[in-house]
């Protein structure tokens, strides 16, 4: 056996009323790993953790630190393994203080008192979630994100090796939710083990090192948020079109969801564009289902970037330089190819002017201006003149948000 | 001004004095702390409570007469008559209201916060049916008359088969869920009451009266037997809740959270009903079914000393006893020379103060306290 691993799982199964809820898991987790459970509503997540919680009884081998948790007491496997309830309803109004070291009470004996070592311990945990302030305020009467540090102050107070967190954030602010994930990120840098069941997919791509995708009891997928989270993946499990990016200003792994359309058009449709002004125009057209083609875009234009998150096929042309001629010739190819070249709102410079010229082939051409193509023209001139016989042609002249009404 | 905005005046006005009230008391408890207070207080209305009736002894010649007869003052002379009024008839008495108001009202503590809910009280259990059907026998065979163990025996073996009865029908396996223990609890309870209606049909005038009498909770002829028999019960029942103190704070939290800190809340909850049980039961069978004191001295007590169990559980536990004896002196002198059972007079003074935590609690919309 593996010693790195502090949690060791094996076909564990869990049923209530003849309800299969787990099947067959089986999940080794190593030492100081940080791994986000994922997976719809009803996937087992939640009973997951109550299972190496002690909560829920199962047959199935669960071992912590190489020692089945039923051979543990229930006080020491609190001391081993703690868990964060997704939604603890306390309708006492007990100051934070004497919540926070309930998590001192496996390490006490029936009448002995708490010490100050514990009331150090669960002061310091206070500190750290910043909630020392709150120290003698009622739970009843704090806000949800501050009850929520309060209860993950408790939870640290426990000092366990192993965390468990049961959607931690559910129902907070944007402020608070991504800082116990923050927390708990830094604890696991630490050494310490995390198993959080997380909704936020984006969040859990963020700050988890490994995710395991569940669903309908069964874990369907497992390993680095890259390998997880793919487009097949979550298209599969959460029945959604999904799209699985790098977003480029965060650098973070981003997701786009979209209403699924299972009957692709026959439409053939090139987009012009450039300088970013195509993005929102692929976005509409693929939700629509359109065969879409692009270009020409200059090197490390984020319009690249929704191209290739949409499975577009585009042309690209080289960095700070002029669309050669055979790039022209690709991109006249594909306007004559399609049956709408859609232009778009987009700077005019020497180095693209000829996106402009090739539209001359289009057989319906639609322009979107959202602003007057002067602001947009770094040509002298050139660029307006073309425009503006093009103009003459276009069977529409729009703005970008009327362009559902073409199509 | 409608007779809406005038309830909201009045509602206000009663929170504005509550939390006036609270304040200065919570400030008192700061300074002296709450417990030698409280003791304090019993023990002058205990002695109270000897002295006033239809025959008065002053305060202080009660006090001696009680530490003559306890052995700690000795050389004393007193008045023809008044040693056996006070030691043998009244102090006894008081005793015994002390004892059952401690055991309901740590019952009632116990209860709300193992159950999590703040309406449950000891006779939610069918512990009070049971020890009526008990009682109800024991008037109809004419075994009172035998001697004066058997009331109280019968309404406690009553007491024991009621609750047994609720547990083993809400145990499954290893666990027993909340809400079934107390469905089960007002099933039994409502046909253990059928039961004890029938008995009382097929009884003479002067049982069903008898039977009224106890079941209004009636602490007149409580001798020094009746102490003995329950003393030790009652005393070591209710230590250990007291143990089980930080364990009740816990399962406040609920019973998912408990397991996450190592409290096995089923064996804990079962520990702790076998407590209940015995004090409960006990108390019941020496001052029969007095209503409210379980419920309202925790949550008097609450109001004063916030929710933790390790304070507001002795100070219930004290609270009762001096919530009791008070009512017991009540029910003797409000209408002399008849006495009204002391059942009546917690009734009287709680059904108030419930249903104005019931509107409080609706206009909160949630849980009281």
């Amino acid at each position: 056996m593996n010693t790195d691993n502090i949690i060791e799982i094996h076909n564990l199964s869990f049923e209530i009323n003849d309800n299969k809820i787990l099947k067959n898991i089986s999940l080794s987790v190593k030492t100081g790993e940080f791994v986000g459970l994922i997976g719809p509503n009803g996937a087992g997540k939640t009973t997951l953790l109550k299972c190496i919680n002690g909560i829920n009884k199962t047959d199935g081998e669960i071992k912590v630190k190489d020692r089945s948790i039923q051979e543990l007491s229930d006080k020491n496997l609190a001391t081993e393994v703690s868990l964060m309830h997704q939604n603890t309803a306390i309708s006492f109004p007990f100051p934070a203080i004497e919540i926070v070291l309930m998590g001192r009470y496996p390490y006490l004996k029936r009448l002995q008192r708490e010490s100050k070592e514990d009331y150090s311990i669960a002061k310091k945990n206070m500190e750290y979630t910043d909630t020392s302030k709150l120290e003698n305020c009622p739970i009843t009467e704090m806000s949800g994100g501050e009850r929520q540090r309060v209860l993950f102050a408790k939870t640290l107070t426990q000092e366990t090796e192993v965390i468990l967190l049961d959607e931690p954030t559910a129902s907070l602010d944007i402020t608070y939710q991504e800082q116990i994930f923050k927390y708990s990120k830094e604890r696991s840098s630490q050494g310490i083990t995390i198993i959080a069941a997380i909704h936020d997919l984006k969040i859990a791509a963020r700050y988890c090192t490994r995710l395991v995708l569940m669903n309908e009891g069964e874990i369907v997928a497992d390993g680095s948020p890259e390998e997880v989270l793919t487009s097949e993946n979550l298209s599969r499990v959460y029945g959604i079109n999904a799209l699985v990016y790098r977003n480029r200003i965060t650098d973070l792994l981003d997701i786009y969801i979209h209403k699924h359309n299972s009957q692709k058009k026959s439409e053939k449709i090139h987009v012009l564009g450039g300088g970013g002004s195509a993005s929102g125009v692929l976005r509409q057209l693929y939700e629509q289902g359109y065969n879409i083609s692009a270009g020409v875009f200059s090197h490390g234009d984020s319009d690249i970037g929704s191209a290739e998150v949409f499975g577009i096929e585009h042309l690209v042309e080289k960095p700070f330089s002029e669309i050669s001629d055979q790039r022209n010739n690709e991109n006249i190819a594909f306007i004559k190819n399609s049956d709408m070249v859609i232009l778009c709102n987009m700077p005019f410079g020497n180095q693209n002017l000829r996106n402009l010229e090739a539209a001359r082939y289009a057989k319906k051409l639609v322009i979107i201006e959202d602003d007057s193509p002067e602001t947009r023209d770094f040509t002298e001139g050139k660029a307006v003149e073309i425009y503006n016989q093009l103009k003459k042609s276009a069977v529409a002249v729009i703005n970008s948000a009327q362009l559902h009404e073409v199509l | 001004m409608s007779a809406i905005e005038t309830i909201n005046l009045r509602n206000w006005f009663l929170e504005v004095k509550v939390t006036k009230a609270t304040s200065s008391i919570k400030l008192m408890i700061h300074r002296f702390g709450i417990i030698p207070a409280m003791i304090v207080t019993l023990l002058v209305v205990m002695v109270a409570g000897t002295a006033i009736g239809a025959v008065y002894v002053p305060f202080f010649d009660t006090l001696r007469i009680i530490l003559k007869n306890i052995g700690l003052l000795p050389n004393s002379t007193f008045i023809e008559g008044q040693e056996p009024i006070i030691f043998l008839v009244r102090f006894p008495r008081v005793l015994v209201a002390a004892l059952a108001g401690t055991a309901l009202a740590a019952s009632g503590t116990v209860m709300q916060g193992m159950f999590r809910n703040p309406m449950a009280d000891p006779g939610l259990l069918g512990i009070s049916s049971g020890a009526g059907l008990g009682a109800v026998l024991v008037i109809k065979l004419g075994l009172a008359a035998v001697s004066i163990f058997f009331m109280p025996l019968f309404a406690f073996a009553g007491a024991f088969l009621a609750i047994f009865i609720v547990y083993m029908l809400s145990y499954r396996k290893g666990k027993v869920p909340v809400l079934t223990l107390i469905l089960s609890g007002i099933a039994i309870s409502t046909f253990l009451g059928a039961l004890t209606n029938i008995v009382l049909t097929l009884s003479y005038d002067y049982q069903v009266k008898e039977f009224l009498f106890w079941s209004t909770g009636g602490l007149d002829g409580r001798r020094w037997e009746h102490v003995q028999l329950v003393f030790l019960p009652i005393i070591i029942s209710v230590a250990l809740m007291f143990v089980f103190s930080r364990d009740l704070n816990v399962l406040l939290m609920g019973e998912e959270e408990a397991k996450s800190v190592g409290l096995n809340a089923g064996r804990t909850r079962t520990i702790l009903l076998i407590l209940i049980s015995i004090a409960t039961a006990s108390a019941v069978c020496v001052s029969g079914a007095i209503s409210f004191v379980g419920l309202i001295v925790p949550h008097i007590m609450r109001l004063i000393v916030g929710p933790n169990h390790k304070i507001l559980l002795p100070t219930s536990a004290i609270g009762g006893a001096i919530f009791l004896v008070v009512c017991d002196l009540i029910s003797r002198v409000v209408v002399i020379p008849f006495e009204l059972g002391v059942g009546i007079i917690t009734a009287l003074l709680g059904a108030p103060y419930f249903l104005y935590l019931l509107l409080r609690s609706k206009k909160e919309g949630g849980m009281v306290l």
